[in-house]
């Protein structure tokens, strides 16, 4: 089953994901693909945040901050897992660090094709994305092509999603099939 | 008149084109405070009340004068109304006009549809 969830800042994504995730694992095994590259303090503390709040809960933590289907490799695909999320994870691979943090537009297409592959090659999938489209600024052209890679990619999961849930203050809105 | 609402790049016009077998021919795209309401399907709205704000014109009057034009029309509008408080006092009040101009067309529309991820939320 391949659920997205998405959502606004600090609308309670991550805890829904977490929920859903563990519940489709059924015991089993289930992971936890951490896809952030923390670069100061404030990244560092909400990662920690997040680590407090998985405690106890029995996720296996992968770190993968790009190529996704490289989880692959050392997992068990019968298992569920909870990728968080895929705007870090464009984000890293739009902005690559072995350029120098130049934009390699090519990987829009790329992690598009990945996550949709990913999703489609483990039993369980809940993908996390964030919802980054509806204020009023007018951005400059390399943040509306990362906008737009990111609905892309959003568009293309909602399509083979069996669910996708919106998020808001905690409370979830059905956009597509049920929840398990 | 149908509206269709939705953030960025949700796939509002794609779904306008599927669903109401639209060509190229059929739809305007608005790029400053004129609106071509000879076309089935008005797509960018927001560029029409940005302009308008520029303009000083009011885009509710604009479509009350025009209201006989677009009572089976297909209307496009993104939706800019989350986030942040605009810093700048045109991306506020272009926030308003927009948002004011939605609220008015949808009291107006048979349906209302919100597109999420390209998913239909038919809101009315």
């Amino acid at each position: 089953m391949l659920i997205l969830v998405s959502g606004g800042a600090k609308s309670g994504k991550s805890d829904i994901a977490q929920k859903l995730a563990m519940g489709l694992s059924e015991g089993g095994k289930c992971y936890y693909i951490a896809t952030t590259i923390p670069c100061d303090a404030e990244d560092w503390n909400r990662i920690q945040k997040h680590i407090k709040d998985r405690e106890g809960l029995g996720f296996t933590t992968m770190e993968c901050d790009r190529n996704i289907l490289s989880c692959l490799e050392c997992c068990d695909k019968n298992g569920s897992f909870l990728v968080d999320s895929s705007t870090a994870l464009l984000m890293n691979e739009l902005f690559p660090e072995t350029l120098g943090y130049q934009m390699d537009e090519s990987a829009i297409e790329r992690c598009r094709h990945e996550l949709c592959l990913f999703a489609c090659s483990v039993r369980h999938c809940v993908i996390v994305s964030d919802f980054i489209y509806s204020d009023a600024e007018r951005y400059n052209e390399t943040t509306e092509i990362y906008r737009k890679g990111l609905a892309a990619i959003d568009r293309a999961l909602a399509s083979i999603a069996d669910t996708v849930i919106e998020v808001c203050s905690g409370t979830i809105t059905l956009q597509k099939g049920e929840l398990p | 008149m149908i509206l269709i609402i939705g953030g960025a790049y949700q796939g509002k016009l794609e779904f306008a084109r599927m669903n109401f077998s639209l060509t190229d021919q059929d739809i305007f795209t608005c790029t400053d405070t004129e609106i071509d309401f000879s076309k089935q399907c008005i797509n960018g709205l927001e560029n029409f009340t940005y302009a308008c704000l520029r303009a000083s014109i009011d885009p509710i009057e604009y479509f009350k004068k025009n209201s006989d034009s677009w009572k089976q029309s297909i209307l496009i509008c993104r939706d800019i109304s989350s986030g942040v408080v605009p810093m700048s006092s045109d991306m506020r009040l272009w926030r308003q006009l927009n948002g004011r101009l939605c609220q008015y067309l949808s009291q107006h529309a048979l349906k209302v549809s919100r597109i999420f991820c390209g998913l239909e939320q038919r809101l009315k």
